[in-house]
C-alpha cells in the first residue's frame, strides 16, 4: 500500500513503484461505435511513444481516456465511455478524476490563461506541497518559476503578457507549465502542429530533451512523420469498415 | 442517496420554473370568463386598437431587422465593427420611457425641434395643434421603438460575433467564399448572415413581443385615440370595475395569441431567409413574392455610417434634451432656451430619495439573485439540460408584460407577497432573469473545454479553475449580465404597478406618471435619472470587467 502525500497526488516513485505506463482498452466509444478497440500501451519510463494515424481514428480520444478527460473532449457530442484499465506507476487511474491522476497534458494550442503573466501560468502549476507533504514557501515556488523560465530560454520575461511571446515562446512555457506539475506521465497531444518547419525542427529536440530528462513515460500524438525519428517507438491506429477506427 | 449532480441542477430549474409556471396557470385561470370575452368582441375600440398594435408592433420590428443587417454587413466587411460597438452600453442603458421622454421633448409641438424654427421659419408664436406626438399613425412609437432595438440587436449580435471561436471560424470561411468567387457582401450575406441570423432568432422574437405590447413607452408616445391594445389592456386591468378587469384579462390573452402567432410566422421567415432548409411550396412561394418586392432603398441603400450616425445623434439629443429639461424652469414658446434655470426639480428628487433607494434596492436584489442562478445553472446544468429548459425560462421576454402581471400579481395574492418589497423583487427577477441568461450563454459557450481539462491535469481541483481562470475569464461578461439584469430592473413599469400594488414608487413609475402631467422638469429629471441608474451600472460593470493590464515591455525581437 501506498502512502499518498496532503495534497492527494501520489506522486508514486518515492515506494519504488515506477514501472512507466500501461493502457488497455478493450473498447473506447459511445453507445452506438467503438471508436478504438483492442488497444493495449506499455510505455516505460523515460520512453517517448508515438501514436499516429488518420485524423478522427482516435488518437486524442486515447489521450483523454488516460487524461480523464472524455467528458471535456466530447461535449456537445455522444459522450464516449472507455472499458478497460490505465496504470500508472502500479495505480489504477481510470475511476480517478483528471486532477488526482498526475498525468500531464499539452495540446497543440498553448493555452496559457491570457489573464495572467508568464510567470503566474507557471506558478499556476507549481504544487502547493512538495513530495513530502510539506508546503512550499512562496520564495520556494516563486525559485522555481525562475528556473523554470531560465530553462525555456525566457528569462526577464516572466512579467509578459503571454499574448505577446512568439508561438515557440509559447509552446516552450505550455510544456515548462505541465512539468512544474510534475506529471508522472506527460500526454502531447500534437504540439508543434501549429508551428512552422523550421520552429518544430528546433523546438523538437528541446521538448524531447527535457521530458527525456524527467524520466516519465511520455504520449505523443502526431501527423508528421518527422516527429517519429526522435521517438522511440510508433504505433499506428487504424480505421476500419465496421468502426470509425482501431487497432 | 440523491445523485447530487442531479438534485443541483433539478433544484435550480424548479426554482426558476416554478414562479415561471404559477404565474403562467394563474394567468391562464383567469382567461376562462365567457363574458369577459363577450365584453372584449363587443367593445368598439378592440378593432383599431389591434390594428394600430400591429403596425407599430411589426413595423418597429421589421425596420430594426434590416437596419442591423446593414450594419452587420457593412461592419463586418470594413472592420467597423468594433468602433461602432464601443457606444453601445451607453445606447441600452437608455431606458425606453426615458427615450420616449426625450423624444417627446424634441418632437412635441412645444418641443425643441419647432423652437429651433420658430417664430423665424415658420411664424408660429404659439405650439400649433399638431399631433407630432402620440399621432393617430403611431409614427413617433415606431420610431422611439427602432431606436431602443436596434442597438439591443446589435448588442446581442456582438455577443455572438466577438466570440472568439465563432469570430475566427467566421473570419475563415468569410475568406474562403471570397477565394470561391463570392464578392465581400456576397460572402456576408450567404455564408456569414445565414448563421447568425439564425443565433439571433430568440432576440428578434423578444423584440417582436415588446413591440407588440409595450405599455409604459405608448402610454408616452404612442397614439392616444384609439391606443394601442396594451395600454387599453392595462387601462381595463386598472378599473375598480370586475367585468372590467376581466375584460382587461381577455385582452392581454388575446395579445399573447398575437405576439405567438406573429411570432411564429416571424422565427418561420427568418428560419427561411437564413437556412438552406427552404424546402416546401409556400416558403418558396412567399420568398419568390418577397424577392419581387420593391427594396427599401432609403434605409438599405444609406451608408451604415450615416445609420450608426443618426442612432447615436438622436440618442445624445435625446440625453441633452432630458438634462436641460430637468434644469428648465420657465420657459414659453418659441424660446429656444429657458428663461429661468432652476434646480427645483432635483431637490424634489432629493427630497423623495425612498424613490430612488427603492429602484437602487430592487435592481441589485433583482440582478444580483438573477446572476448568481444563471451562473449556477450553466455550471452545474448538463447541456441538455440547458438546451431544452431555455425557451421556458426566456418566456418572460417573449410574453406581454401586461399578462405576466396578472399571473404575477395572482402569485402574490395567493403567496400574501403582494405589495411586499420581497414579492416585488421576486417579480423584477422574473422579468430580469431571461436577460441576464441570454447575456451570459455566449460567453459560457465560448469558453474552451480544454481549459478545463488542462487546469485539472496540472493538478488543480474544480474549484480552483473557476476561480482563478474561468470566472476572471468571464468577468466582463459576469459583470455585463449584471449591469443589464439591474438596468432591466430600473425600467420595470408594470410589474412594479402591479405587484407593488402602488405601495412603491421607482423613479420609472415616477417619469412615467409624469409623462401624462405637465411638469416637463420634474418628468426629465426622473427620465435622466432612470438612465443614470443603468449608465452608472454599466460604468461599474466596465470598471469591475476591465482587462488586466499587463507590464508595458518594449516590443522585442521575437526567438523561437
Amino acid at each position: 500500500m501506498t502512502d499518498t502525500p496532503p495534497d492527494g497526488l501520489d506522486h508514486g516513485m518515492k515506494d519504488g513503484m515506477n514501472d512507466g505506463l500501461h493502457v488497455h482498452i478493450e473498447r473506447l466509444g459511445s453507445a452506438h461505435y467503438a471508436l478504438v478497440s483492442g488497444l493495449r500501451l506499455d510505455v516505460p519510463p523515460g520512453e517517448i511513444l508515438t501514436l499516429m494515424g488518420p485524423s478522427g481514428c482516435g488518437k486524442s480520444s486515447v489521450l483523454a481516456s488516460i487524461a480523464g478527460t472524455l467528458t471535456s473532449v466530447s461535449e456537445g457530442l455522444l459522450p464516449l465511455q472507455l472499458q478497460g484499465t490505465v496504470q500508472l506507476n502500479g495505480r489504477e487511474l481510470s475511476h480517478l478524476p483528471t486532477h488526482q491522476r498526475g498525468v500531464g497534458l499539452v495540446f497543440q494550442d498553448a493555452l496559457l490563461f491570457p489573464h495572467m503573466t508568464v510567470a503566474e501560468n507557471l506558478l499556476f502549476a507549481v504544487p502547493v506541497n512538495d513530495v513530502r507533504g510539506t508546503k512550499a514557501s512562496t520564495a520556494q515556488r516563486q525559485a522555481r518559476v525562475q528556473q523554470a523560465l531560465q530553462e525555456a530560454e525566457l528569462s526577464g520575461m516572466g512579467e509578459r503578457d503571454p499574448s505577446t511571446l512568439s508561438g515557440g515562446q509559447r509552446a516552450r512555457v505550455a510544456l515548462m507549465r505541465a512539468l512544474l506539475a510534475e506529471p508522472q506521465a506527460l500526454l502531447l497531444d500534437e504540439p508543434f502542429s501549429k508551428l512552422d518547419a523550421a520552429l518544430r525542427a528546433q523546438l523538437r529536440p528541446w521538448v524531447f530533451a527535457h521530458v527525456r530528462e524527467r524520466r516519465i513515460p511520455v504520449v505523443l500524438v502526431t501527423h508528421d512523420a518527422q516527429d517519429v525519428a526522435d521517438a522511440q517507438r510508433v504505433l499506428h491506429l487504424r480505421a476500419t469498415e465496421e468502426s470509425p477506427s482501431h487497432v | 442517496m440523491p445523485n447530487l449532480k442531479v438534485l443541483g441542477p433539478l433544484l435550480l430549474a424548479l426554482l426558476a420554473a416554478v414562479p415561471i409556471g404559477a404565474a403562467l396557470w394563474a394567468m391562464g385561470a383567469q382567461m376562462l370568463h365567457a363574458t369577459a370575452w363577450q365584453a372584449l368582441w363587443a367593445d368598439p375600440q378592440i378593432g383599431r386598437a389591434w390594428g394600430m398594435t400591429l403596425w407599430t408592433g411589426l413595423a418597429s420590428t421589421a425596420l430594426a431587422w434590416i437596419t442591423v443587417a446593414h450594419v452587420l454587413t457593412s461592419g463586418f466587411i470594413r472592420q467597423q465593427l468594433g468602433r461602432w460597438l464601443l457606444h453601445l452600453p451607453a445606447l441600452l442603458a437608455t431606458p425606453h420611457a426615458a427615450m420616449a421622454i426625450g423624444l417627446v421633448l424634441w418632437l412635441s409641438p412645444s418641443g425643441w425641434a419647432l423652437r429651433l424654427v420658430s417664430p423665424g421659419l415658420t411664424g408660429f408664436d404659439a405650439p400649433p395643434p399638431w399631433f407630432t406626438t402620440q399621432d393617430p399613425w403611431g409614427l413617433g412609437l415606431i420610431l422611439a421603438l427602432w431606436l431602443k432595438e436596434v442597438p439591443f440587436l446589435l448588442w446581442v449580435a456582438a455577443t455572438q460575433m466577438q466570440r472568439e471561436d465563432l469570430r475566427r471560424r467566421w473570419q475563415a470561411e468569410y475568406a474562403l467564399a471570397q477565394t470561391l468567387g463570392r464578392t465581400p457582401a456576397q460572402a456576408f450575406a450567404q455564408i456569414i448572415w445565414p448563421q447568425l441570423a439564425s443565433r439571433l432568432r430568440w432576440p428578434l422574437l423578444a423584440v417582436l413581443a415588446y413591440g407588440l405590447t409595450v405599455v409604459d413607452m405608448a402610454l408616452i408616445i404612442g397614439p392616444a385615440s384609439p391606443p394601442t391594445l396594451a395600454v387599453l389592456t392595462w387601462q381595463w386591468l386598472s378599473d375598480a370595475d370586475l367585468l372590467t378587469q376581466a375584460q382587461g384579462v381577455a385582452a392581454a390573452g388575446w395579445l399573447t395569441g398575437t405576439v405567438l402567432v406573429a411570432g411564429v410566422v416571424t422565427a418561420w421567415l427568418v428560419g427561411a431567409a437564413s437556412s438552406r432548409r427552404m424546402r416546401g411550396y409556400g416558403q418558396r412561394l412567399m420568398l419568390a413574392w418577397a424577392a419581387h418586392l420593391p427594396k427599401p432603398s432609403f434605409v438599405v441603400g444609406w451608408s451604415p455610417n450615416v445609420v450608426w450616425t443618426l442612432i447615436l445623434s438622436t440618442y445624445i439629443a435625446v440625453w441633452f434634451a432630458l438634462t436641460v429639461g430637468s434644469v428648465s424652469g420657465v420657459w414659453p414658446f418659441p424660446q429656444v432656451w429657458p428663461e429661468l434655470w432652476t434646480l427645483s426639480a432635483w431637490q424634489q428628487v432629493a427630497s423623495s430619495a425612498h424613490t430612488v433607494w427603492t429602484t437602487l434596492g430592487l435592481g441589485v436584489a433583482s440582478a444580483s439573485v438573477c446572476l448568481l442562478w444563471s451562473v449556477a445553472w450553466l455550471e452545474l446544468a448538463p447541456r441538455r439540460w440547458q438546451q431544452a429548459l431555455q425557451p421556458w425560462f426566456l418566456l418572460p421576454l417573449v410574453l406581454p408584460s401586461v399578462l405576466w402581471v396578472v399571473g404575477l400579481y395572482s402569485l402574490a395574492l395567493h403567496t400574501r407577497l403582494e405589495g411586499q418589497w420581497l414579492g416585488l423583487s421576486l417579480a423584477h427577477a422574473v422579468m430580469v432573469l431571461p436577460y441576464v441568461v441570454l447575456a451570459l450563454v455566449p460567453a459560457y459557450q465560448a469558453v474552451d473545454p480544454r481549459q478545463a481539462a488542462l487546469v485539472a491535469s496540472l493538478g488543480q481541483g474544480r474549484w480552483v479553475y473557476l476561480w482563478r481562470v474561468k470566472w476572471p475569464l468571464l468577468q466582463r461578461a459576469i459583470a455585463s449580465a449584471w449591469a443589464v439584469g439591474f438596468a432591466v430592473s430600473v425600467a420595470q413599469y408594470l410589474p412594479t404597478l402591479y405587484v407593488g400594488a402602488g405601495r412603491f414608487a421607482t423613479v420609472t413609475t415616477e417619469a412615467v406618471t409624469l409623462a401624462a402631467g405637465a411638469q416637463r422638469s420634474l418628468m426629465s429629471a426622473y427620465a435622466a435619472l432612470q438612465m443614470l441608474l443603468p449608465i452608472a451600472a454599466f460604468a461599474l460593470a466596465a470598471w469591475l470587467g476591465r482587462p488586466r493590464r499587463f507590464e508595458k515591455i518594449a516590443p522585442m525581437k521575437a526567438t523561437p
